[in-house]
């Protein structure tokens, strides 16, 4: 260990005099560790290029050495002689920029609160942090705080190509900001959709076509269709055995969240579990699950629940276990997201007569109704940031610059393009390999192509990328009739051109129906500490008076909210955002 | 020896046979359940249709599990350190618990000693200051780094030291007079005439190696050092949707997650299945104290 | 009997003169000898990260580690008292925990009897196996088993009450049922695991005090009562003792698998607000803290056991 360890330092000393020379610009961390170098900076001078591509794509003449860790989602796969630790990304990186970029470790596991994330904050207490980190917001906010980053304002400005810029600002400048500490740039986020989060209703329509059943316009026609799937027997086994509308016990969710149901009566409460915040008439942001339009949706809740349109026993299933009585065909109706169809493969493989369609938030009033959507979104990790001590603090951007490249880029060919994104051949989806990978409003660019061709025809065959070529060839078979495969069927749902979930979050981004939350940072400090125990109440609360608790406890819920730290947390909220 | 049996022992009898195959029924039911889960199609599974039978089936999950290069590695880890826990863990139990069994006036500090041990039990520094232990004596990355931290299974060791003082102090006294050292009269007399003991704790200690999944996350750097059931704990589906993109939801839906933990747990239990029926050769009664029968 | 002469004899020589004390030393040297390796690699992994739990007094930031963090004194635990709902928690905790020592002691106990009396060795041996094997299942497994075999519409367990004419109880989701579901299925996932434990202790009983209490007339009842019972005593002793440690322990796993909002109010248990605080929250210093607490009371749980069983019965559990 320790002999590798000499080695790194020397190799690193080597590294060190070459970053100097190569930018010699007025940027911080750079300057900062050239004084702690020693003086043999003048070895082979790196040509310092007018043209700006060099600083974004440039490669090192002398190849450098980058440490990094990776997490990776459950479902990466290699073959053949492909690791995490060397792949197609890894050889490009060496190729392309002469980054010779190494994981110290890597783990699989990327959900929140999983494995990944336990792993880093171990790496992170024992300081035996790499170059490049991946962290969660609050490791980023531990580690800012600790003074471990290297500031990327300058290099930034620098390095990232127009693309990246692009794509980072892309969904608002939140992502950004909410990597920002004092002014300072401390790391790179990964902003993913925020309105593939916009709920819709999702139908079996099927079973309105067999009881003769319109497409729903008002809250009323939903109750109705809900009533007809309870009393009208729509399996059609002679028994009482329907309901009316799936939930489950964490009440949001992506797959049958009740935020679309509280949206149809104007109330935005938490979305997905993460708090959500509405801009009050005088201009201040208030929290969203307190407001007194949640208190009515809650109301009608209850009432449905007592009808028996509710499955019962909801209060005891999470999503997974509440989507079995879909699967199996007991249920036909639910809000949730634009996925549904991916996720329900198993019920059209189950039963293929079954169909789904997903319908637009209706309201409860005159006065359309709006889809909440989060105000930042991230993937996970959500950022990759630079320790301190790293030779080159650029390398991250240029391979970020590289990803973008690949993605959108004139330089790379098709077949090129097709080795380091989803591979035609084996299916291997490869880009997963990549450091860095973002692509926020991929869908639907996806869902607008599928138009553009389909529909207007002004695109063709040929505009269509890699990335997007699955749900065309699905898309595609519907359109001309032909056998379609079960994720056929899925894809065709979520990307075609009309009857798709797309098509919908496409209607609502026309017509100014999407609602982001007031606040667009990622969590105050009150809110990293408190948020669990509030959430944990309101979902006591909200679940009993759904049972039949009286619709009053609700106020109290509102009150202890207040003196829990919801007051605080709203104070915060507040200046953070007037602040911006 | 006969025994004539009277008409309530009968009743008796009768009763506790019906009741323990009973029992054994309500243990194994959950896991035919599991075993038919593992072995059925992803939407009869989804649809919540299996009960005790495979529904539609199919080894998609067993050719998912067993398809990845990595299984294979991950078996070998696991032998490795089966093999490797197994052994460090029984030569320390067995070295920690003789001396432990003996009174305090044959063994000064003995109940300090005891304290010490039992202490570790209750206390501990939580996972980063374990790490970072981990990370100063060097053996990051090895099978030692799944082994050391719990080289003696205190709960083991306690069970041991009272099995050892339950044996008879004849024995022990005619070793001494023999001339017989500790050494001897350790590995002479005690650890053959407690079979049964040990056999239950090298089933414990199997068990906890076979099964940990946990340290293997923690302490490895590289997917391809993972244990088997790090590595299952790993391709299990951890549902994450919400931020997962559409490949990756479309990717995962293809597996059901339950048929797959459900093979999951088949394979965790698998060698125990094989393994405990071998060492119930041990569970025999009387061997103890029959060699002492004048 | 001779036992016990040569037991004072040795103790008598061996505390007679000096070079006897010096040849005691030499003779059980050996003893600390065996026990110094098992004791050096204690007290490197656990005594030495023990010292980590120094942040349950800190604001603890990973990113500066223990040495940098600020110190909080007793603020964590402050903070946690404060929350709503603290004292019902640990309060769940210690219900749930205490009638799973207690079921969960009992059972095992009556099953390995059961089994003891059962000659037949092939079907011993199979229940025996077959009692052990829900300790592999996970409790995200049974999680969604339990809600089938328990749901108040479609559950085989409520079909069984109607046929006694009892109504369907709704155990998952009502605060006066959850408590038992869990411990109920806690035991019978677990009971395998000390039976097996039992079975081995059973083993270490002298044969021919069966035989006398045989000859004394003791039929097969007053056999078990008075020779195998007594004959597991310490057994059963020390496993007691040892679940006293777990008094706060009600199993992460299994509540967090099987609660839900309904039943917070009796379910939610110490770990659980703690995998919300600490992982969820990322509020290491206050986990440690509640971890330090569960610790110190396990200590004075286990302590005073062990020394009211040494004082009033002369025996060491440990």
């Amino acid at each position: 260990m320790k002999k590798r360890r000499g080695l790194l330092a020397v190799s690193s000393l080597l590294v060190l005099s070459l970053t100097v020379s190569a930018c010699s610009s007025n940027n911080d961390a750079v300057n900062d560790t050239s004084k702690e170098g020693n003086g043999n900076a003048e070895t082979t001078p790196v040509t310092e290029s007018a043209n700006p591509e060099d600083l974004y794509l440039g490669k090192y003449e002398e190849p450098i050495e980058v440490s990094t860790v990776r997490i990776l989602s459950p479902s990466v796969k290699f073959t053949g002689s492909e690791t995490i630790d060397n792949n197609v990304w890894y050889t490009e990186y060496a190729n392309k920029l002469g980054i010779k970029l190494t994981n110290e470790w890597s783990v699989v596991g990327d959900e929140p609160g999983g494995q990944g994330e336990q792993k880093m904050n171990v790496s992170i207490a024992s300081g035996d942090l790499p170059d490049i980190v991946p962290l969660n917001a609050s490791q980023l906010r531990q580690l800012a705080d600790a003074g471990k980053l290297a500031d990327l304002t300058e290099l930034y400005e620098k390095y990232a190509s127009p693309k990246t810029k692009e794509v980072m600002t892309s969904s608002g400048p939140e992502a950004l900001a909410s990597a920002t500490f004092d002014g300072k740039l401390l790391a790179i986020p990964s902003p993913t959709s925020k309105i593939d989060q916009a709920q819709m209703i999702w139908i079996r329509t099927d079973w309105m076509k067999k009881l003769g059943l319109e497409a729903p316009k008002t809250m009323d026609d939903i109750f109705k269709i809900m009533d007809a799937f309870v009393n009208q027997d729509p399996d059609g086994n002679g028994k009482k055995d329907t309901y009316g509308m799936a939930m489950d016990k964490d009440l949001y969710g992506f797959f049958d969240g009740l935020e679309g149901f509280f949206n149809s009566y104007h109330a935005y409460p938490r979305q997905q579990g993460k708090a959500n915040w509405v801009q009050a008439e005088d201009g201040s942001l208030e929290f969203g699950s307190i407001q007194p339009e949640v208190k009515t949706a809650l109301g009608k809740l209850q009432e449905l629940y007592k009808k028996g349109y509710i499955d019962p026993e909801f209060g005891v299933k999470d999503w997974n276990k509440e989507k079995e009585l879909v699967v199996s065909g007991k249920i036909g109706l639910w809000f949730g997201s634009m996925s549904a169809p991916l996720v329900l493969q198993d019920l059209k493989n189950a039963d293929p007569n079954a169909d789904l369609m997903p319908f637009p938030l209706v309201s409860i009033d005159g006065q359309a109704a709006k889809a909440q959507i989060p105000g930042i979104n991230l993937k996970t990790p959500q950022y990759l940031a630079v320790t301190k001590g790293a030779k080159n603090p650029e390398a991250l951007l240029k391979m970020i610059n590289l990803f973008f490249e690949v993605t959108y880029g004139k330089t790379y060919t098709q077949e090129q393009v097709d080795k380091l994104s989803t591979s035609p051949v084996d299916g291997i989806e490869r880009w997963m390999y990549s450091i860095y990978t973002a692509e926020p409003e991929k869908n639907l660019t996806t869902h607008r192509l599928m138009k553009q061709i389909f529909t207007t025809k002004e695109k063709t065959e040929a505009d269509v990328s890699v990335e997007q070529m699955g749900a065309y060839r699905s898309v595609k078979k519907a359109v001309n009739a032909e056998k379609m495969e079960t994720i056929d069927w899925a894809l065709n749902r979520v990307f075609s051109p009309a009857d798709s979930s797309f098509n919908i979050i496409d209607n609502y981004d026309k017509d100014g129906l999407l609602l982001p939350s007031a606040f667009s940072q990622v969590m105050t400090e009150t809110m990293t500490k408190r948020d669990s125990t509030l959430l944990k109440q309101e979902l006591q609360t909200f679940t009993n008076i759904i049972l039949g608790e009286p619709l009053d406890s609700f106020d109290k819920f509102v009150e202890n909210w207040k003196k829990l730290g919801g007051d605080e947390m709203t104070k915060e909220v507040n200046e953070l955002m007037s602040s911006k | 020896m006969v025994e004539r049996l009277t008409i309530s022992r009968r009743l008796f009898i009768g009763f506790n046979y019906i009741f323990l195959a009973l029992l054994s029924i309500l243990c194994i039911l959950p896991l035919v359940h599991v075993l038919a889960v593992s072995f059925s199609s992803s939407s009869a599974a989804a649809a919540g249709y299996v009960k005790l039978w495979p529904v539609e089936f199919t080894l998609e999950s067993y050719k998912y599990v067993l398809g990845k290069e990595e299984f294979f590695e991950s078996i070998l880890m696991t032998i490795k350190r089966v093999a490797v826990g197994l052994t460090v863990n029984m030569v320390l139990t067995i070295l920690v618990a003789y001396p432990l069994s003996k009174e305090v006036n044959k063994f000064r500090g003995r109940t300090i000693y005891a304290w010490v041990f039992v202490f570790t039990m209750l206390f501990n520094g939580g996972l980063i200051p374990l790490y970072m232990m981990v990370k100063y004596t060097g053996i990051l990355d090895s099978v030692w780094a799944l082994v050391l931290p719990q080289a003696v299974p205190i709960f083991n060791m306690i069970l041991l030291l009272n099995f050892f003082r339950g044996l008879p102090k004849e024995l022990e006294e005619a070793a001494f007079m023999d001339g017989a050292g500790h050494w001897t009269t350790l590995w002479k007399v005690y650890v053959p005439l407690s079979a049964p003991a040990l056999a239950t704790i090298t089933l414990f200690t199997m068990v906890f190696h076979w099964n940990s999944w946990f340290d293997g996350l923690i302490f490895m750097n590289s997917p391809h050092n993972y244990p088997l059931q790090s590595y299952l704990q790993t391709v299990v589906i951890q549902q994450n949707f919400t931020s997962a993109s559409l490949e990756t939801i479309a990717e995962l839906s293809k597996i059901s997650d339950r048929t797959f933990k459900s093979a999951q747990i088949f394979l965790g239990s698998l060698p125990i299945l094989l393994v405990y029926p071998f060492l119930q050769r041990f569970f025999m009664k009387g061997i103890v104290l029959g060699s002492v029968k004048e | 009997m001779l036992n016990k002469v040569t037991e004072d004899r040795i103790a008598i020589v061996e505390s007679a003169a000096k070079p006897a004390k010096k040849r005691a030393w030499k003779f059980q040297l050996p003893l600390h000898l065996m026990i110094l390796p098992g004791l050096l690699l204690i007290l490197v992994y656990s005594y030495g990260p023990m010292l980590g739990a120094i942040i349950a007094f800190q604001d603890f930031n990973p990113a500066r580690g223990i040495f940098d963090s600020e110190w909080s004194g007793l603020d964590n635990i402050r903070y946690v008292m404060a929350l709503p709902g603290s004292f019902q928690i640990i309060w769940n905790t210690l219900i749930i925990a205490v009638m799973k020592i207690v079921v969960g002691l009992i059972v095992p106990i009556v099953v390995a009897l059961m089994l003891n009396e059962v000659r037949k060795e092939l079907f011993k041996r199979t229940v025996q196996t077959l009692v052990y094997l829900p300790h592999f299942l996970s409790w995200i497994i049974l999680g969604g088993v339990l809600i089938d075999i328990l749901s108040p519409s479609y559950g085989i367990v409520n079909q069984m009450l109607n046929w006694f004419g009892i109504d369907s109880i709704y155990f998952l989701g009502s605060n006066d049922w959850f408590r038992p579901v869990l411990v109920t299925s806690d035991v019978w996932k677990e009971f395998g695991f000390n039976t097996i434990v039992y079975l081995a202790a059973l083993t270490g009983i002298n044969p021919t005090l069966y035989e006398a209490a045989v000859i004394d007339g003791a039929n097969r009842w007053k056999q078990t009562l008075y020779v195998t019972l007594p004959g597991m005593a310490p057994i059963i002793i020390l496993t007691a003792t040892l679940a006293l440690g777990q008094v706060l322990n009600a199993g992460f796993d299994q509540v967090y698998n099987l609660y839900s909002p309904q039943v917070y109010e009796t379910g939610d248990i110490i770990d659980t607000f703690v995998y919300r605080i600490g992982i969820v929250d990322a509020q290491y210093g206050v986990a440690t803290a509640v971890g330090l607490f569960k610790s110190v009371v396990s200590l004075i749980l286990l302590s005073t056991s062990y020394f009211l069983a040494y004082r009033f019965a002369n025996y060491r559990i440990f």
